[in-house]
């Protein structure tokens, strides 16, 4: 009846992967490379990252040693480049969740080639931003004072502080996100369980595979999982970045203190989020020779997420900015003033150009088809959400209600080799998973072929 | 007299800029209620307004411009949320929603009548004692003055009357153009289903999203936050928006609820339309209820009087009743029972809850704005409601009747057998 209905004739989709590649071409592209020996790349890569990671523990053994002393932290500026860099990671953290669960629901298809990849990201950008308060506290041996454990002192954290609910929002975040990760690894790791073949790499996949057989009550338990915990995960991608915005915006600091910040915050954080997928996913795609599930298309359309939300970021920037004239606050006006014509405006004047300016080229469908110019883009997009931390960190504080004590931070190489060293922790633990695991949720991608249509051979008899 | 309206020009521009096309409906398509369906709600409309300018001019007049302006911002925001509804159907090229598009269209095609109905907003902008009288009495921002404010005087470069009228006249143009634009787009593809139109709809929904956006955002501080021009919350436009978002979805599902019992669109809005329907107004009561705590909280713990002096004024002297209700009855409530599948699959349910949202969203702005006329006794004024039924339903009798002029589908939509076929799974 459907068609007799419409005077258009029904539009064919584009499919979602090219190539004309079938269901087991997808398991052998994808699991094979998780069983023969790894490319060069992967090794150089490994050589250099493994390398940053072992600077960062030393940085860290360094830190512990001497204290935070180390850090160009000052009075005024008593949070420094670590919260800079802890939003940084936690916003970085947010893209994977976004794709597994709020596209999940909002049915965009094309999530699939690259939800598995985007969540270990988040996975791994989670534990980055952990660090960084983590080592932060001075006395990092008495770090389990966080958390609220009864003890004979009588002695608990401060419930009212915004940093322990990030304690709260951000471990949360992580384990609803290792849950929803992992649920989606068990069709691969029996796919892989099932290709196994030796009886060590069977044993180990079969443990964690629990079972699995692809039997028709495996798959509708598993369905209902998924969606339950997409709808559980949805507004934790809104939570935590909001909670980690409120360390900031609970302060009467003026720059800080602004009813916006929870939306943007989020907004940003998918920006910076899908930048960073952007970047890991045109090298992976291309090393890995994964170009036909990994398609021009899925770049496209993060590219155009990247166009929305980083024009959300700047619609935000101009609203703080007109409220701080409208509210007639001084202090508010200056704040804004100083960010825009103080020792500071290079990087105000960064992060608006990084973040709002170079998003618009994506207003032009051949840039967004562009690999060179997508590959340049993600990066910019990163350096600039990383300024938008330091501007909102840095600026406010470092002239405070005190002119007596305004002071120019200057970040010392402790600082800097601590944030270098980061991206080692980060990039190491990527590519671990992206040598052990099926880097592209195989068993999803089936899902969304044409032949995935219960009614595809009724319509193409051959 | 339906067609005595047809044939006078300037009201029926005003009303709908596109002229009739439903004889090329397919049957299926047809409007085919009776006159009263829009008819009733013009009478019922224009009698209840009469009496409210009549006597609220005559004898009440500050409570009048109140309770018009609540009244006229609760159909600003059921426009503007069906133009962002229509907006972001066409860029992510969204296939369920194709089969009900027709409606927020027809809505976000208000845009010229709400202009008209904003008359004694205008005329009450120079008025002493009008909506804005706390930044447009005269001598407010000349130090010689009485009644001068320093605060206000800051603001003087922005909130003064020519330039709010020249805002206020662009938001217009700017919401009028997108929503016509999209508007005769749409019937333009009922006549010829050209395979190009759904690409010139994605490309003004591109330039109209951030446009709109913008507009949306500074349209709510200029109408609703300068109401009392000392305070300011740079999250006003996203609380404004949250609010419209989710009335359009309930409006949207209760317009289908009454076709289908006047026997149109029949098998074609399905349980499961209604089922993304409700889920979509549940997201959004969600959201309303994040953005209204992030704005609320944040002022709570910074306490810094000249932001808290904002909900000082709606949490007492009876006003914290209404706070109360707004967090129970437009979060609360709704968050538990729009949760149960059946609640969204069941019309009449959702029906319900439909009406619900949509008495809350009224009643949201009623709290945004009373407070600032009778911050030292709550009320619930007969013109709050006679202002209220009598814009509403003006609106909605035009609505209808654009509707009935029209195919009540996109009938030439590409997407539209998909979103015919289109089950939840």
């Amino acid at each position: 009846m459907a068609d007799t209905l419409t005077i258009a004739p029904p539009r064919k989709e584009a499919p979602l992967v090219t190539g004309n590649l079938g269901i087991s071409e997808i398991t052998q592209l994808v699991s094979y490379h998780t069983e023969k020996k790894p490319p060069s790349t992967w090794y150089l890569a490994f050589a250099i990252s493994s390398t940053l990671l072992a600077m960062l523990m030393v940085m860290i053994g360094y830190l512990f040693w001497n204290g935070v002393g180390v850090w160009g932290n000052n009075n005024p500026v008593g949070w420094g480049w670590p919260i800079v860099n802890f939003v940084f990671w936690v916003g970085i953290g947010h893209a994977g969740t976004l794709i597994s669960a709020i596209l999940f629901l909002f049915r965009q298809r094309w999530r699939t080639a690259i939800n598995r990849s985007a969540e270990a990201m988040t996975l791994f950008a989670v534990i980055c931003a952990l660090l960084f308060p983590t080592i932060h506290v001075g006395r990092v041996w008495v770090i389990y004072w966080t958390l609220p454990l009864p003890n004979q002192m009588e002695m608990w954290p401060q419930f009212k502080s915004p940093l322990l609910w990030d304690v709260f929002a951000v471990s949360v975040y992580f384990t609803v996100s290792l849950v929803f990760w992992y649920v989606g690894l068990i069709p691969d790791l029996g796919t892989l369980r099932d290709r196994a073949r030796t009886a060590i790499r069977r044993k180990v996949t079969a443990f964690f595979a629990l079972g699995w057989t692809g039997a028709n009550r495996h798959w509708r338990n598993y369905e209902k999982t998924y969606l339950l915990l997409a709808a559980l995960a949805t507004p934790l991608v809104l939570s935590v970045h909001s909670v980690v915005s409120f360390d900031f915006a609970v302060s009467i600091v003026p720059g800080w203190h602004t009813t916006i910040f929870p939306p943007y915050f989020v907004a940003g954080a998918i920006f910076s989020g899908f930048a960073m997928v952007m970047t890991l996913l045109i090298i992976a795609r291309k090393v890995y020779g994964i170009r036909n599930i990994i398609t021009l298309d899925h770049l496209e359309k993060m590219a155009i997420i990247i166009l929305v939300t980083g024009t959300m970021v700047g619609f935000a920037y101009i609203t703080e900015f007109f409220i701080a004239w409208y509210s007639q606050v001084e202090y508010e006006q200056y704040a804004f003033l100083n960010r825009t014509t103080g020792p500071y405006a290079w990087a105000y004047w960064t992060m608006m150009s990084c973040n709002l300016l170079f998003p618009q080229f994506f207003w032009i469908k051949r840039l967004r088809r562009s690999i060179p110019f997508l590959f340049v883009t993600s990066i910019v997009v990163n350096v600039g959400m990383w300024f938008e931390r330091f501007v909102i960190t840095v600026i406010s504080l470092h002239r405070d209600f005190l002119p007596s004590s305004w002071d120019y931070f200057n970040p010392t190489l402790v600082d800097v080799l601590t944030l270098v060293g980061s991206f080692g922790l980060f990039l190491t633990l990527f590519l671990i998973f992206l040598r052990f695991l099926p880097m592209v949720a195989m068993a999803e991608v089936k899902m969304v072929l044409p032949e995935a249509d219960p009614h595809h051979y009724e319509e193409h008899e051959n | 007299m339906a067609q005595k309206l047809q044939s006078s020009p300037i009201l029926v521009k005003l009303l709908d800029t596109v002229e009739p096309t439903q004889s090329s409906a397919l049957a299926a398509y047809r409007w085919t209620g009776s006159v009263r369906a829009f008819l009733i709600p013009a009478l019922l409309g224009l009698s209840a307004l009469a009496v409210s300018i009549a006597v609220g001019f005559a004898g009440f007049k500050e409570q009048f411009y109140f309770s018009y302006l609540v009244g006229w911002s609760f159909c600003l925001s059921l426009a503007l949320g069906a133009l962002f509804v229509v907006l972001i159907k066409h860029l992510t090229k969204a296939s369920w929603v194709v089969a009900l598009r027709r409606i927020p269209e027809a809505l976000a095609a208000s845009f010229p009548l709400l202009a008209l109905l904003a008359i004694p907003i205008i005329i009450s902008l120079f008025d002493d004692h009008g909506l804005y009288h706390h930044w447009s009495t005269d001598g407010i921002s000349d130090p010689a003055s009485s009644h001068y404010d320093e605060i206000v005087a800051g603001k003087a470069a922005y909130l003064n009357k020519p330039f709010f009228l020249i805002r206020v006249g662009f938001y217009f143009i700017v919401w009028t153009l997108v929503s016509s634009k999209l508007w005769s787009l749409s019937l333009r593809q009922d006549l010829t289903a050209d395979p190009g139109i759904p690409a010139k709809q994605r490309k003004v929904s591109g330039w109209g999203l951030p446009l709109v956006a913008v507009t949306t955002a500074f349209g709510s501080f200029d109408l609703l936050m300068s109401l009392d021009p000392h305070w300011f919350s740079t999250i006003f436009g996203v609380y404004f928006f949250s609010g419209a978002f989710m009335a359009a979805f309930a409006f949207i599902a209760l317009v289908c609820m009454f076709l289908q019992r006047g026997g149109m669109l029949q098998g074609i809005v399905t349980k499961e339309h209604y089922h993304d329907l409700g889920k979509l107004m549940f997201a959004f009561v969600v959201f309303w209820a994040y953005i209204a705590f992030s704005q609320y909280m944040l002022y709570w713990y910074g306490g810094i009087p000249e932001e808290t002096v904002w909900f000082k004024h709606r949490l007492e002297h009876g006003w914290e009743t209404h706070s109360a209700i707004l967090l129970i009855a437009h979060f609360i409530l709704p968050f538990l029972l729009l949760l149960p599948r059946s609640v969204k699959r069941v019309a009449p349910l959702l029906g319900i809850m439909a009406v619900w949202l949509l008495v809350m969203q009224w009643f949201d702005h009623h709290w945004l704005a009373m407070p600032v006329l009778h911050y030292e006794e709550a009320t619930l004024h007969w013109l709050d409601l006679s202002c209220w039924i009598g814009l509403t339903a003006v609106f909605v009798s035009a609505f209808v009747w654009r509707l009935s002029r029209h195919a009540l589908v996109p009938q030439g939509d590409p997407r539209l057998a998909a979103s015919l076929r289109f089950e939840n799974t």
